[in-house]
């Protein structure tokens, strides 16, 4: 137990949210104060992941939990893009009328799900980790529980992930039985590619984690989900738990089932071409911009586990990277469409965006380097992000996959300009109400020149995701 | 060994068994019987390998509390056509068989487990997991649950009280107009704001202003 003061941050946490349950619970009306507190509460937490020097790697509770400089990365990352989408997310859900003090402290417990989805270095942590996170996102989908989308979209969401669940529980039963621990660690000593039922296993826990990250052919959900919640917990689900689930595909891959790297390469390397491919042609003939924008998500994950087929550390990296320049991108889309709203009533679909540049040269500036940006088009952030991982793909001879991924990458420009069209060269519709709230403009422009100024510095993200070697 | 192996082949096999037909039985009704087989097939496998606890607590838990839950529910939920046919009509042809023979095979099952279980240790001891005999398993699973395993307990705790929070938030309404009972506010009425003494005049009557 000494070594206790390396989850502290994960203490804080668990004690905040009983904290402002029972402040919430006995304070009336108490929305806008317990949004704040959480706020402040993620933003502590973040401070105190740094408790520790950055270096420390130590595995706690009899090697089943584990502290290392990817688990500090990844979390630090999920906490700042939580801190993010709270911030924006604020006047949407008090417009919305969903502004109950339940909202926060789910976030918060699926918070937590993740970091100890992150940290998570044995099967039982890491399905504990995975249940707190996906039961408080089941409640997050059906919150507006008056709207009929919302609620279809918890259900589906629910019985899918709890389908998908199971299937993973199955892997893990199979991996213990045929290796005789739960212990990454142990497992990766025990088992070897002679073994068929462990080979099941692991296409089991495969399955489980693809239609978490929403990797084809298990995005089925994703597009309802997406378009049926309230935005601001569609905006939490495209940023947020991407980072834990890619985490967990990363330690499963490398961690345990290092030694069957030729069966899982296959597996990753299908599901990658495959996601790829629905993202650029499925995302073709949408008009609602959530639904867009999941089917963008099903595709640069693709993206990102091009660079976990790989099986280099530089390909990890590389898919590190992708992610963290995804999620600023998505942050940035996000922000604007929380934006589009006239009357209190918010719009989102593509056609409503139709001669924004008249009404809002500012913000359609922001959307034009966003969506620059996801396109790939140079030298914006989104390009580097591909660069970094078809460089690795390239490097151990997957030649395939690099040039299925750019022919993708040039179809799936095309529904990305073609938003810009629709901004730039048709009629103006109707003027958007700004709002003066802060946290969203601070989101936004934040995430704009990010992505705009990367090129000039690339070596800051570079040389933080350099320490990552989980080889 | 050979008995081992027997028992063994015939729990798993009316498992999974009854687990294919959780979902390939038309009838609802007769799905949840199936489900509760189901259960008590795998609760007495559990016992075979000496987990009596586990066992127990997934007879009274599962069976006791889930199944008999789900069963009320698909009583309550109108089943269509089905509510009918289940009340009247046909219900001695067709479902006293059923529900007897599930019932007995039940019956068998736990005849077997309990029985070799008490009177025939030997019988069960064959499984290849280590048993320490000067515990009881309640007491071995207690010695880790708080020590080795205690941060997933807690974190098993803090599930539950994300479930609990899902299911106020999405079934909680606040209903307008109720009057509620305040016992505080009753007893510590005092005469001077329930009482007005007004005084009546003849042939006028009385102005309340409530």
């Amino acid at each position: 137990m000494d070594q206790l003061n390396l989850i502290i941050p994960e203490l804080f946490l668990t004690t905040s949210i009983m904290i402002l349950l029972m402040l919430g619970v006995f304070y009336k009306n108490s929305f806008n104060l317990i949004f704040k507190l959480s706020t402040i509460v993620l933003l502590a937490t973040f401070i105190l992941l740094f408790n520790h020097s950055v270096d420390t790697s130590a595995t706690l509770f009899n090697n089943s939990y584990t502290i290392d400089y990817l688990s500090l990365f990844m979390k630090a990352l999920t906490l700042v893009a939580c801190i993010f989408v709270m911030l924006s997310s604020f006047d949407y859900i008090k417009l919305i009328g969903i502004n109950k003090i339940e909202y926060p402290i789910l976030i918060l417990s699926a918070t937590l799900g993740m970091m100890i989805m992150i940290s998570s270095y044995d099967l039982i942590v890491f399905y504990m980790g995975l249940e707190l996170q996906s039961l408080s996102l089941y409640v997050l989908v059906s919150f507006n529980r008056d709207s009929y989308r919302s609620t279809e979209a918890g259900l589906k969401y629910f019985v899918l992930s709890a389908l998908s669940s199971g299937l993973l529980l199955y892997g893990c039963s199979l991996i213990y039985g045929f290796s005789n621990s739960t212990n990454f660690d142990l497992i990766s000593q025990n088992i070897d590619q002679f073994n068929t039922g462990s080979i099941f296993g692991i296409v089991f826990i495969l399955v489980g984690l693809a239609f978490k990250v929403s990797a084809v052919p298990f995005h089925m959900w994703a597009p309802d989900v997406y378009e049926g919640s309230p935005t601001s917990v569609t905006a939490f689900f495209a940023i947020v738990p991407k980072v834990a689930a890619l985490t967990v595909f990363i330690r499963f891959l490398y961690v345990p089932f290092i030694n069957l790297v030729d069966q899982w390469q296959m597996i990753i390397i299908f599901i990658s071409l495959a996601s790829m491919i629905l993202g650029a042609v499925a995302a073709i003939g949408q008009t609602n911009l959530k639904r867009l924008m999941a089917y963008s998500a099903i595709g640069h994950m693709g993206y990102a586990l091009a660079g976990l087929a790989t099986g280099s550390n530089e390909g990890i990296q590389s898919a590190v990277i992708y992610l963290s320049i995804y999620l600023l991108m998505n942050l940035g889309i996000f922000s604007c469409i929380f934006m589009m709203k006239r009357k209190d009533i918010f719009y989102e679909d593509i056609q409503d965006l139709s001669g924004l540049s008249k009404n809002h040269p500012i913000i359609s500036v922001c959307l034009l380097v966003l969506l620059f940006s996801l396109a790939g088009i140079p030298p914006l952030a989104g390009f580097f992000a591909k660069f970094y991982v078809f460089m690795a793909v390239i490097k151990v001879e997957m030649y395939t996959l690099a040039i299925i991924g750019l022919i993708t990458t040039v179809i799936s420009a095309f529904y990305y300009l073609r938003i810009i069209k629709i901004i730039y060269f048709d009629d103006p519709k109707e003027i958007f109400e700004i709002d003066k709230n802060l946290g969203l403009k601070v989101s936004l422009f934040l995430s704009t020149i990010i992505i705009l100024i990367y090129f000039i510095y690339p070596s800051l993200l570079i040389d933080m995701v350099s320490n990552i070697n989980v080889i | 060994m050979i008995a081992h192996s027997i028992f063994f082949y015939f729990f798993s096999i009316i498992a999974v068994f009854s687990a294919i037909m959780v979902i390939a039985s038309q009838n609802t009704v007769h799905s949840v019987f199936f489900l509760i087989l189901d259960f008590i097939s795998i609760s007495c496998l559990f016992i075979m390998i000496g987990a009596e606890f586990l066992g127990m607590i997934m007879l009274i838990v599962y069976v006791g509390a889930v199944a008999v839950l789900f069963l009320f529910v698909v009583m309550m939920l109108n089943v269509a056509q089905q509510k009918d046919e289940w009340f009247k009509g046909k219900f001695f042809t067709s479902h006293i068989p059923f529900g007897t023979l599930i019932s007995i095979i039940i019956f068998l099952e736990l005849i077997i487990v309990i029985g070799g279980w008490k009177y025939k240790p030997n019988l069960i001891e064959t499984s290849s997991i280590q048993i320490d005999n000067n515990f009881t398993n309640t007491h071995a699973l207690g010695n880790v649950i708080y020590t080795d395993y205690i941060h997933l307990f807690q974190l098993a705790g803090l599930i539950l009280l994300v479930a609990m929070i899902g299911a106020i938030v999405l079934t909680y309404r606040k209903r307008e107009g109720v009057k509620r009972q305040s016992y505080f506010r009753q007893v510590s009425r005092e005469k001077a704001e329930g009482v007005t003494l007004v005084d009546v005049k003849s042939n006028k009557g009385v102005n309340l202003n409530d």
